[in-house]
């Protein structure tokens, strides 16, 4: 799924130079987890959120000016139009930086980037969501997106894991769900605590045991590598078809615009060809370097 | 011996280390793609030792390999190779019986910036270079030219101290006396303790500006083995990425920080800069500074404890109680 | 009709120029050869007939420049872009050179504009000089270029003995020579001496690389992991090669800041580096020879998918200035020949 036009982004440009951010304030922090946040945003110049355009899956670059940019989903749904959100875990300078920011805090964004979920081809199908710990990120956009536009999606599985109770994500998002008439909601975790009532299970293991049926449906999957190399045998002893499975890839970036070079897997750029990709194009990838 | 023997006997011993399974790999020295270079040969094949060759152009210092080959490595070792493995060894990366150590007693590598200098060619225009005892006879253009060696050598070979390995498994030929001569190896260095403070380091800032942050200074360094480089953390951030003069400056210096008691004055570094940066000016002061300070010259003794990584109970100096 | 400059009015010339453009010409500081700019130094670069060190493309991707600047008081934030740049002209660029901006430009307009290196590429004015005299390990004659034709410059000069042939190859060359004066016009027999200054030039090129299904080849040996680990066991993963290669480009955006002020820049960078795409939890090209496959297959194999040329141009810096003479020709003509149906 390349890029290939991206003229109605031309438009949002800062001053025509594609590297320089637009000034966006914090409005809200919630704390999903210990090392986990996630931040509500908007731009300081009120305008630009009407000519605003993103996809669920896509991301942007933010930055807090003297310490660098990072890339990170956005995680709140384009039909949501009062929020923008994006979550963030706590591993480097940079992110640690973040998460000692305050309401009010002003930072850089760049954006939107990426080539986002093909929302035409999940149109009239089943879906069936398979996410772990963080990974629920960019798929809680898309989940919001389609139970939006509820009459438009069939079935709607989410098999969501953590570690532990206390790592999972979007736990307010995760109640909702489940008192959702028309959707599955399994939510499961790695090792329970003392509290945990519910399923315990790594995520691929849950996905074998909910079977969920292939016949018209996609499955999205997003987690770490680890859990999508076993996720993708799963689902394919389930009937699903390489054309079937979609997952967003996660790799270093730096300019977001495939211009740097760090992103690449053979000719093609995560930043800019992907991060969406479906398993048939990963079988078809020259590398093995994701 | 002469030359030829000594390249004989060299492939032959090389070729039953490994046919015997006395070591994994072979590491060498082989004829480069350039006129007058060498390239690092590391194999496990015993038909490719008939590549491995001795000549005046070997430079590059071997033991660097050493930390990343697993098994057991045959490698030959000029004097300084040896002090580079004898310093791994101390700081224990190496295993001192996972080693065979081929000793090429070394009478000194030849710079090839300084006969393009003195020839007024680059080399590849340059017919011939042979060393003829304490001449080296250059032949470009039809005409010989004869020059002194020693205007010709490295500046830390001038400084040798140890062109026969000590410590060695093999001596592929006759021992060589040492015969240094500080001085002409310090000339460079001693145009700098001429200078004022303040026009030091404008020198300094004017060498650095050209750094591109390579870092071939330290990935040639037998003795920078770390995982991760200290340019390489962000939290905290000891420098930029940037290569800003005083940040490139500021790496040196540090660099050589790490290297005190370690760096055996192998001259890769100065060698392997792009831009010609005196580098052995900065690591040869260190050098000079922990010889003065701690009466230590790193890789001599096998049996010598590491410099600045040993601890004795008992305190050496008197005025502590 | 075609020009000609005698050598003796080359200082001249870049006098002139340089009233209207910052003249950038081939110089030498502490032994390194590179571009520098002109002011009425010595002209003896016009006896060197190679290559520099560090090539001319730092004038447009620089060591490290300023993307913007930033400064917070009580509104917040304020960003400032740097001032727009000077027109250049490059005096001396070889067509290997000029080829590799030709070849990097593709990327730099890939869908985003990039500012900071279109902006100066509109405004730099590339006068080419054949080399006459090419070093041992340049082989652009295999990558379809000549060493002393180009048809990537505003303006190419010739070596006829005392003189330049002149030609122009752009408008804007064209442009350039009408207001020029120190110019005559070049005779029958200037034009065939430069003919005749061509073809030896481009004999002394020795150095050959196979170029034919190249792409294809390395597909195929894509997944031969003892031949990658084989090929690059002594490479020592500095960013020599990398980092002076006219043809890369990869850069690294970093910020500094001084107190309640600072910069965006953005420096060199290279896929040699094992940092270079290192994630918190994994890093996919830990090992050294993975590193070295991108690097051969990014240049010979996915640009070429990408932008249909090799993004190569024979210049030989990665063989003359590697520290453990890792030979890129002898790697490529060492790749198995097998082709997988």
């Amino acid at each position: 799924m390349p890029v290939s036009d991206i003229s109605y982004r031309k438009r949002f440009l800062t001053k025509d130079n594609v590297y320089l951010p637009h000034l966006v304030m914090i409005e809200k922090i919630i704390d999903e987890t210990p090392d986990t946040r996630t931040f509500h945003f908007n731009f300081k110049d009120k305008g630009l959120r009407e000519e605003f355009p993103f996809k669920s899956g896509q991301f942007g670059e933010y930055s807090i000016f003297g310490i660098g940019e990072a890339p990170f989903c956005i995680s709140s749904s384009p039909t949501r139009y009062d929020r923008l959100e994006f979550t963030v875990r706590r591993v480097g300078s940079l992110t640690n930086a973040l998460h000692r920011l305050s309401v009010g805090a002003e930072i850089g964004f760049r954006g939107p980037y990426g080539n986002g979920f093909p929302l035409d081809l999940l149109e009239d199908k089943n879906l069936v969501f398979v996410a772990g710990g963080i990974g629920l990120a960019p798929l809680r956009s898309l989940i919001w997106n389609v139970i939006d536009n509820r009459d438009k999606y069939k079935n709607i599985d989410i098999i969501y894991g953590a570690r532990s109770p206390a790592d999972l994500c979007f736990k307010y998002d995760l109640k909702n769900w489940d008192k959702d008439k028309s959707i599955n909601m399994v939510t499961t975790v790695d090792k329970g605590d003392k509290t945990w009532k519910g399923r315990v299970g790594f995520v691929p293991q849950v996905l074998e045991e909910v079977a969920p049926s292939a016949d018209n449906a996609v499955a999205i999957a997003c987690g770490p590598p680890i859990m999508i190399r076993f996720t993708f045998p799963v689902l394919a002893k389930l009937g699903f078809t390489p054309e079937q499975m979609i997952t967003t890839l996660e790799k270093r970036m730096k300019c977001g615009i495939g211009k740097c070079g760090r992103c690449n897997i053979g000719n093609l750029y995560v930043c800019r060809d992907g991060p969406v990709f479906t398993y048939a194009q990963i079988k078809d990838f020259i590398s093995d370097e994701y | 011996m002469t030359n030829r023997e000594a390249e004989q006997r060299l492939r032959d011993e090389a070729k039953s280390l490994l046919e015997s399974a006395k070591v994994d790999y072979i590491v060498g020295f082989a004829d480069g793609s350039l006129k007058f270079h060498t390239t690092p040969l590391i194999t496990r094949n015993k038909d490719d030792v008939d590549h491995l060759v001795i000549n005046p152009f070997m430079a590059s210092n071997l033991a660097k390999f050493l930390t990343e080959l697993e098994g057991r490595v045959g490698i030959v070792a000029k004097g300084c190779d040896s002090r580079s493995i004898v310093s791994l060894v101390q700081d224990n990366k190496v295993s001192r019986e996972k080693v065979v150590i081929v000793g090429i007693p070394c009478r000194g590598m030849i710079n090839l910036s300084k006969i393009e200098q003195l020839a007024g060619k680059e080399s590849d225009e340059i017919d011939d270079i042979t060393r003829q005892g304490d001449k080296v006879v250059v032949k470009l253009d039809g005409s010989e030219k004869e020059i002194p060696v020693k205007e010709v050598l490295f500046d830390h070979c001038l400084a040798c101290e140890l062109p026969t390995p000590k410590e060695y498994d093999l001596l592929i030929d006759e021992p060589i006396p040492a015969t240094p001569d500080e001085e002409a190896s310090q000339a460079k260095i001693n145009k700098l303790e001429e200078l004022s403070h303040h026009e030091r380091w404008r020198f300094w800032q004017n060498e650095f500006s050209r750094c591109i942050r390579c870092y071939a200074c330290r990935n040639v360094c037998p003795a920078c083995y770390c995982q991760r480089c200290f340019v390489e953390e962000a939290e905290p951030q000891w420098i930029l990425s940037i290569p800003k003069w005083q940040d490139n400056l500021i790496f040196q210096i540090i660099r050589n920080i790490h290297l005190a008691g370690r760096c055996t004055d192998c001259g890769e570094c100065e060698r392997a800069c792009p831009v010609n940066i005196p580098l052995r000016s900065l690591s040869k002061e260190m050098y000079d500074l922990v010889g003065e300070l701690f009466r230590f010259k790193s890789g001599m003794e096998i049996d010598a404890a590491p410099l600045l990584t040993h601890y004795e109970l008992e305190e050496a100096e008197d005025f502590f109680r | 009709m075609n020009q000609k400059i005698s050598k003796k009015d080359i200082s001249k010339l870049l006098d002139e120029l340089g009233k209207e453009f910052k003249v950038f010409s081939p110089s030498r500081e502490s032994g390194v050869t590179t571009f520098a700019e002109w002011d009425g130094r010595d002209s003896s670069f016009l006896e060197w007939y190679r290559n520099t060190v560090i090539s001319p493309k730092a004038q447009l991707q620089p060591l490290y420049e300023k993307m913007f600047s930033f400064h917070k008081d009580k509104e917040g934030y304020h960003l400032e872009l740097p001032p727009p740049t000077d027109k250049k002209l490059i005096f001396g660029i070889r067509p290997c050179d000029a080829k590799a901006l030709m070849i990097i430009d593709k990327t730099f307009q890939d869908t985003y504009q990039d500012p900071y290196y279109l902006d100066k590429r509109k405004n730099t004015l590339l006068v080419g000089l054949g080399c006459t005299n090419p070093y041992d390990s340049c082989f652009c004659t295999s990558l379809g270029l000549s060493p002393t034709q180009s048809s990537d410059v505003d303006l190419m000069l010739t070596d006829i003995g005392d003189e330049f042939l002149i030609e122009a190859v752009t408008d804007r060359g064209i442009k350039l020579i009408k207001k020029t004066s120190y110019l005559k016009e070049a005779t029958k027999t200037d034009k065939s001496k430069a003919e005749e200054a061509r073809r030896q030039a481009s004999s002394k090129v020795t150095r050959r690389l196979d170029t034919k299904d190249l792409a294809k080849r390395l597909l195929s040996s894509f997944d031969d992991q003892d031949f990658w680990e084989k090929v690059s066991n002594k490479c020592i993963s500095c960013g020599i090669c990398t980092l002076l290669c006219p043809t890369c480009y990869c850069f690294d955006i970093s910020d500094e800041l001084v107190k309640k002020e600072g910069s965006r820049f953005r420096s060199g960078d290279s896929c040699a580096f094992p940092v270079y795409t290192k994630m918190p939890m994994e890093n996919p090209r830990l090992e050294k020879w993975r590193r070295v496959r991108q690097k051969v297959c990014h240049k010979y194999e996915f640009y070429p998918m990408s932008f249909e040329v090799i993004a190569c141009s024979g210049c030989g810096r990665c063989i003359r200035l590697c520290p453990v003479n890792w030979d890129i020709t002898q790697i490529l003509a060492s790749l198995p020949v097998k082709v997988k149906a």
